[in-house]
C-alpha cells in the first residue's frame, strides 16, 4: 500500500503538468483580451501597449513559460529562495489582490460549503436509504424516492432561491446574506447536499436490498439476531460500501461545484469566482484555481482509495488501481 | 460499523477546523450592498463609481461638492485664486488638515500624487485629466518614450526615475511654493476645473505608505512638522516595500497591498478596517476627520451580493440599509414586487430609487468610409445616419421594451446633469423624414417594401453588434431591428457578443452599428463632448469633422462661462441634428434602495456621487 500511495505522489507533477498544458492552451484561445472593458474610458493607447508587454500577452509560449516557472518554484529557486514558494501572480482583474491570496482566503469557505453539505447528504441518504430498501416498494420507500427525484431535478439556483425566501425573508430564521456562523451555512449546505444525498439514497438503499437477500443475512436472523442488529452489524457496513467510494469524487465535487450556490447565497466562495475569471480571461487566475482544484481532486481521490482499503481489508489497493 | 464511521468523523473533524479559521462579520451602523465588487481602493487608478464612492469616503481633495446641485465648496483648499486668464491658480491648503496617522496634508501631497498620476507607469485611466496643465502632457510622452526605448539594467532605471522627477518639478506646472499654498500653472484654461479637482483620480495619496517607507516612531513624530514627510529623504529603492523600479522595463511597479487595512493612510472622513476580496469592507471614522461626525455612520460596512435577487431579498430582510444598484434584468421585477405583500409593500416601494444619470445609452454609427473587410459602409453618409435616428421610436423602446420609462434622449448630455446646460432636442421619430434623408442619399423603398437603389441595388444587410451580457441590450436591439425594417424596409442583422469580443469588435471598427454607453466624469458638457473629438481616444465610431473640431476648440478657450455653454449647445446641436456619429436612445436610470424614512442626505442629482459621510439616520419618532 506505500508504495501504491507513494506512486500516485509521483504522478501528481506529471498529471498537473498535463493539466496546466491543457488548461493554458484553453484559457489562451478565450477569445478576447483580458484587459479590455466594454464600457467607459480607455487608457491612452501606449499604456495598453505597455501593459499586454507587462503580462505577456503578445507571446503564449513566453508566459507559459515563466508561469510555470513561477508556480512550480523554479523562480523562487533561481531567486536563491525570496519571496512565495508557489507564486501563481497578481489577479489580471483584481489587481490589489494576488491569486494565492484569493485562493487562501477563499477555498477555505468553498470547502466549508462543500464538506457540509456531504455530510448532511451522507445523514439524510443514509436514512432515507435504509428505509427505503428495507422495505422496497412500501410507501416511505416510495416517498423517499419522490424526495430523492425531487433532489436531482431541481435546478440549484430555484431551490437555493426558495429556500431564501422562506427562511430569510418570511420565517427569518436565517440571514440572507453573510457568512461566518453555521446560521450562514445551513441553507446553502442544504440545497447543496440535495442532489448528492439523492444519489447516496440510491446507492445506499440498492446496497441494503442486495445485501438484504444475502445468505449471512438469513443466517444472522435464523440464529434469533434482532433485526436491527442485523442492519447495523451485518447489512449496512457491506451495503454502505459504495457509499465510501462515492463520497471521494462527491467531495471533490462538492467543494469545486458549487459555484451556483455560492452565488445565490453570496458567499465568497471560490466556485463564483472562477467562473468570473473565465469570462474575463484572467489568465493567472484560472490557472491558479485550475491547479489547486486538480491537486486537491488526486489527492482526495487517494485517502479515499486508502480510507476504502482500510475499512474493507478485502481490497488490496494495488489491484483496483 | 465502526471503522466505517472514520470517514465521518474526519468530515466533521475537517468542517470544525475549516470553521475555526472563520472570524466573525462585525456589525456596522450602517451596511451599503452593491452587485459590484470592489477593484482598488487607489484613486489614481480608479474607473469606476463604485470604487470612487470609496475614494471620497477615504481621501479628500482640495474641493468637494455640494451634493445637492454640485456646486463647489471648499475642502482641503481653504480659499483659492486665479489669474484674469484662469491660467495662474493658487490653492491655500488648511493647515488642521491632517492624515489618519496625524501627519499634516500638505502642497506636498498634491504635487507628489498628481505625478503619480502622471506617470505612464501608473497606467491611470485619467491621466489625461491634468494634460492642460504647462508640460504635463509632454511630460507623459516623454517619459513613455523613454520607458519604450529602455534597454535595461537597474542603475539606468533609477537614474531614469531620478530625471524623472527632475524634469517633472521643472517643467510640469504643478509646484508647491510653500507647505501650504499649491500653483497650478495651465497651459489652456480649464473652466471646469474647480470641478475637476474633487473628483477621484486627483484625490491626494500618503507618499510614505503608498511606497511603504520604513517609518520609525521617531520619524512619525518629526512628520507631524508642518512639513510633512517632505523634509525626509526618500529610502533606497530597496527599503521601499510597495514600489520597486523593475530593472527590465524601467517601470515603477507597484505592490497594491499598500493599499489594505493598516498601511492605507488616508485624510477623508473614513479609515479602512478591513477589507476582504470580494466580499466586504470595513470602514471607520478618521480620528483625524476635518469634520464633526454630526450623525454620520460611526462605522460602515460594504458588501459585495453577486446575486440581484439575493441583494433584493436581503434588502428585504432588513439586512442591507442601502442597496446602490439594482440589475437591469430585475428591474422590473423589482417594480412588480411592489404588488407582493400588504405590510413589506409600502416600505418597499418608498425604498425603490429610481434616478435618471449622469449617463446615456446610445449606439454607435460606424463613421469610416469602409469596414476593415473592405466592404463600403453605408453609415459613412451622415444623411444615411439621420435616416435611422430619425425611423427610431425611442419613447416605444422606453416605454415597452426596457419598461423603466426612462427619459429619451437626442442628444449625448443628459439634461438636468450640468448646471446652466441645456442640451438640444436633437432628432425626432418622423418615419416620413427618414425616408426623405435616404432618397436624398440614393435609396428608396420598391413595391416589395425593400430599399433600393436607383439602379436597383439593395441596401446592404446591416450588422448590428450588442453584447450579451445583459438581456436589455438583446431587447433593445431586437426593438431596432424591427423598427428599421418597418419604416426604412432594410434588413438587420443582429450580431450578439460577450463583452471581451464586442470590445476588440469595437476597437477595430469592425461594426456598422454597435451599442454603447457613457457616463460624465466631470461637470461640463466635454466630458461627453470629447467623445466626437478627431482622434480621442473613446471615439469608437472614427468620427472625425473639422468644423467640429474647431468650434470645441474654440468653445475651450471661452473664459464667460455662459457664452461657453451656449457655444457648447451649439456644438452638440450640429453634432445630433446634423452629423450624428451615434444615435442616443435615453438617459440611463440607475435604481437604487434605501429607505427614506430610514436615511437621509442622500443625493437624487443625475450624477450620483454620494459622501458616505454625508448620510445621516432618521431619528425615528415615536
Amino acid at each position: 500500500m506505500k508504495r501504491v500511495i507513494a506512486m500516485r505522489l509521483v504522478q501528481l507533477p506529471v498529471i498537473l503538468l498535463a493539466v496546466y498544458t491543457l488548461t493554458f492552451a484553453l484559457a489562451w484561445l478565450i477569445p478576447g483580451n483580458p484587459l479590455e472593458r466594454t464600457d467607459g474610458r480607455r487608457p491612452p493607447a501606449a499604456i495598453e501597449e505597455a501593459m499586454r508587454a507587462q503580462w505577456q500577452l503578445d507571446d503564449p509560449w513566453q508566459f507559459y513559460w515563466s508561469y510555470l516557472g513561477d508556480v512550480s518554484g523554479v523562480t523562487w529557486l533561481s531567486r536563491g529562495g525570496e519571496g512565495p514558494v508557489i507564486d501563481f501572480g497578481p489577479s489580471m482583474r483584481h489587481e490589489n489582490w494576488s491569486v494565492g491570496e484569493i485562493i487562501a482566503g477563499q477555498l477555505p469557505i468553498s470547502m466549508t460549503v462543500g464538506l457540509s453539505a456531504i455530510l448532511l447528504a451522507v445523514i439524510i441518504g443514509v436514512t432515507s436509504g435504509t428505509i427505503g430498501g428495507m422495505r422496497p416498494g412500501s410507501w416511505s420507500d416510495l416517498a423517499t424516492g419522490l424526495i430523492a427525484v425531487v433532489g436531482v431535478s431541481i435546478p440549484a439556483f430555484v431551490i437555493g432561491t426558495a429556500m431564501l425566501l422562506a427562511g430569510g425573508v418570511w420565517l427569518k430564521w436565517f440571514p440572507v446574506t453573510g457568512w461566518g456562523s453555521w446560521e450562514h451555512i445551513a441553507l446553502p449546505a442544504l440545497a447543496l447536499s440535495l442532489p448528492f444525498a439523492a444519489w447516496i439514497a440510491r446507492l445506499t438503499r440498492q446496497g441494503v436490498i442486495e445485501e438484504m437477500q444475502a445468505d449471512y443475512v438469513r443466517t444472522a436472523r435464523a440464529k434469533g439476531i434482532s433485526e436491527r442488529a442485523v442492519m447495523t452489524r451485518h447489512v449496512l457496513p457491506n451495503a454502505l460500501l459504495p457509499v465510501v467510494s462515492y463520497l471521494g469524487p462527491a467531495t471533490a465535487a462538492a467543494m469545486t461545484g458549487s459555484f451556483v450556490i455560492e452565488k445565490v447565497f453570496s458567499i465568497p466562495g471560490l466556485g463564483m469566482h472562477f467562473v468570473d475569471a473565465v469570462l474575463g480571461k484572467d489568465l493567472p487566475m484560472i490557472m491558479g484555481v485550475v491547479l489547486v482544484y486538480s491537486s486537491l481532486l488526486v489527492l482526495l481521490n487517494l485517502a479515499v482509495d486508502v480510507m476504502y482499503a482500510w475499512i474493507d481489508p478485502r481490497i488490496t489497493l494495488g489491484s483496483s488501481t | 460499523m465502526s471503522r466505517l464511521l472514520v470517514p465521518l468523523i474526519i468530515l466533521c473533524a475537517a468542517l470544525g477546523i475549516l470553521l475555526s479559521i472563520e472570524q466573525p462579520g462585525n456589525d456596522a451602523d450602517l451596511i451599503i450592498a452593491s452587485e459590484d465588487e470592489i477593484k482598488t481602493l487607489d484613486p489614481q487608478r480608479m474607473s469606476w463609481l463604485h470604487d470612487m464612492r470609496l475614494a471620497y469616503a477615504l481621501y479628500e481633495g482640495l474641493t468637494r461638492w455640494n451634493t445637492n446641485d454640485f456646486t463647489i465648496e471648499s475642502a482641503i483648499a481653504q480659499s483659492w485664486n486665479s489669474s484674469e486668464d484662469g491660467l495662474l491658480w493658487r490653492f491655500h491648503i488648511d493647515p488642521q488638515a491632517r492624515w489618519s496617522n496625524g501627519t499634516p496634508v500638505t502642497a506636498h501631497d498634491f504635487v507628489w500624487s498628481w505625478q503619480r498620476l502622471l506617470l505612464p507607469d501608473t497606467a491611470a485611466d485619467y491621466s489625461d485629466l491634468l494634460f492642460p496643465v504647462q508640460g504635463a502632457e509632454e511630460f507623459w510622452n516623454w517619459r513613455a518614450e523613454k520607458l519604450a526605448s529602455f534597454s535595461g539594467g537597474e542603475q539606468e532605471a533609477e537614474e531614469l526615475m531620478e530625471e524623472t522627477d527632475r524634469r517633472f518639478h521643472e517643467t510640469v506646472g504643478i509646484r508647491a511654493l510653500d507647505h501650504s499654498t499649491l500653483e497650478l500653472q495651465l497651459a489652456r484654461p480649464v473652466p471646469y476645473l474647480l470641478d475637476l479637482l474633487a473628483f477621484a483620480p486627483l484625490l491626494p495619496v500618503h507618499r510614505p505608505s503608498v511606497e511603504g517607507w520604513m517609518v520609525s516612531d521617531a520619524d512619525l513624530e518629526d512628520m507631524k512638522g508642518p512639513s510633512g514627510w517632505h523634509f525626509m529623504n526618500p529610502p533606497p529603492w530597496s527599503e521601499r516595500r510597495f514600489i520597486a523600479l523593475s530593472p527590465q522595463t524601467g517601470r515603477l511597479q507597484v505592490d497594491h497591498r499598500w493599499a489594505r487595512p493598516g498601511t492605507l493612510v488616508s485624510n477623508g472622513d473614513y479609515v479602512l478596517d478591513r477589507w476582504r476580496y470580494r466580499r466586504d469592507l470595513r470602514l471607520t471614522r478618521n480620528p483625524e476627520s476635518r469634520r464633526p461626525l454630526n450623525g454620520a455612520a460611526r462605522e460602515i460596512l460594504v458588501v459585495s451580493i453577486p446575486d440581484p435577487n439575493t441583494a433584493l431579498l436581503a434588502f428585504r430582510a432588513g439586512e442591507v440599509d442601502w442597496l446602490t444598484g439594482v440589475s437591469a434584468d430585475v428591474r422590473r421585477d423589482l417594480l412588480d414586487a411592489a404588488s407582493d405583500s400588504q405590510a413589506d409593500q409600502t416600505r418597499l416601494v418608498r425604498s425603490i430609487r429610481a434616478i435618471p444619470s449622469f449617463g446615456t445609452d446610445f449606439f454607435s454609427f460606424n463613421c469610416r468610409p469602409t469596414l476593415p473587410d473592405g466592404r463600403a459602409n453605408p453609415f459613412h453618409q451622415a444623411e444615411v445616419r439621420r435616416a435611422f435616428a430619425l425611423a427610431t421610436d425611442k419613447q416605444s423602446i422606453v416605454n415597452h421594451v426596457t419598461g423603466l420609462h426612462e427619459p429619451i434622449s437626442g442628444s449625448m448630455s443628459p439634461a438636468g446633469g450640468i448646471k446652466g446646460y441645456e442640451p438640444p432636442n436633437g432628432l425626432g421619430f418622423d418615419p416620413d423624414a427618414a425616408l426623405r434623408e435616404l432618397a436624398s442619399a440614393g435609396w428608396g423603398l420598391d413595391d416589395e417594401h425593400n430599399l433600393r437603389s436607383a439602379s436597383g441595388e439593395l441596401f446592404p444587410e446591416i450588422e448590428l453588434l450588442y453584447t450579451t451580457s445583459s438581456s436589455r441590450h438583446q431587447r433593445i436591439a431586437t426593438a431596432l431591428r424591427g423598427q428599421w425594417e418597418e419604416t426604412l424596409g432594410v434588413n438587420v442583422r443582429l450580431v450578439g457578443k460577450d463583452s471581451k469580443a464586442f470590445s476588440v469588435d469595437l476597437r477595430q471598427g469592425d461594426f456598422m452599428i454597435a451599442r454603447g454607453r457613457w457616463y460624465g466624469d466631470w461637470g461640463d458638457p466635454t466630458t461627453f463632448l470629447n467623445l466626437f473629438r478627431t482622434g480621442n481616444g473613446n471615439n469608437d465610431r472614427g468620427f472625425s469633422n473639422e468644423s467640429i473640431d474647431a468650434a470645441l476648440a474654440a468653445a475651450d478657450v471661452q473664459s464667460d462661462p455662459a457664452a461657453r455653454y451656449r457655444s457648447m449647445a451649439a456644438v452638440e446641436k450640429d453634432l445630433f441634428e446634423k452629423h450624428l456619429p451615434l444615435l442616443p436612445i435615453c438617459q440611463i436610470v440607475e435604481i437604487g434602495m434605501y429607505d427614506p424614512q430610514q436615511l437621509s442626505g442622500m443625493t437624487t442629482h443625475p450624477r450620483l456621487i454620494q459622501y458616505l459621510g454625508d448620510i445621516r439616520f432618521v431619528k425615528e419618532t415615536p
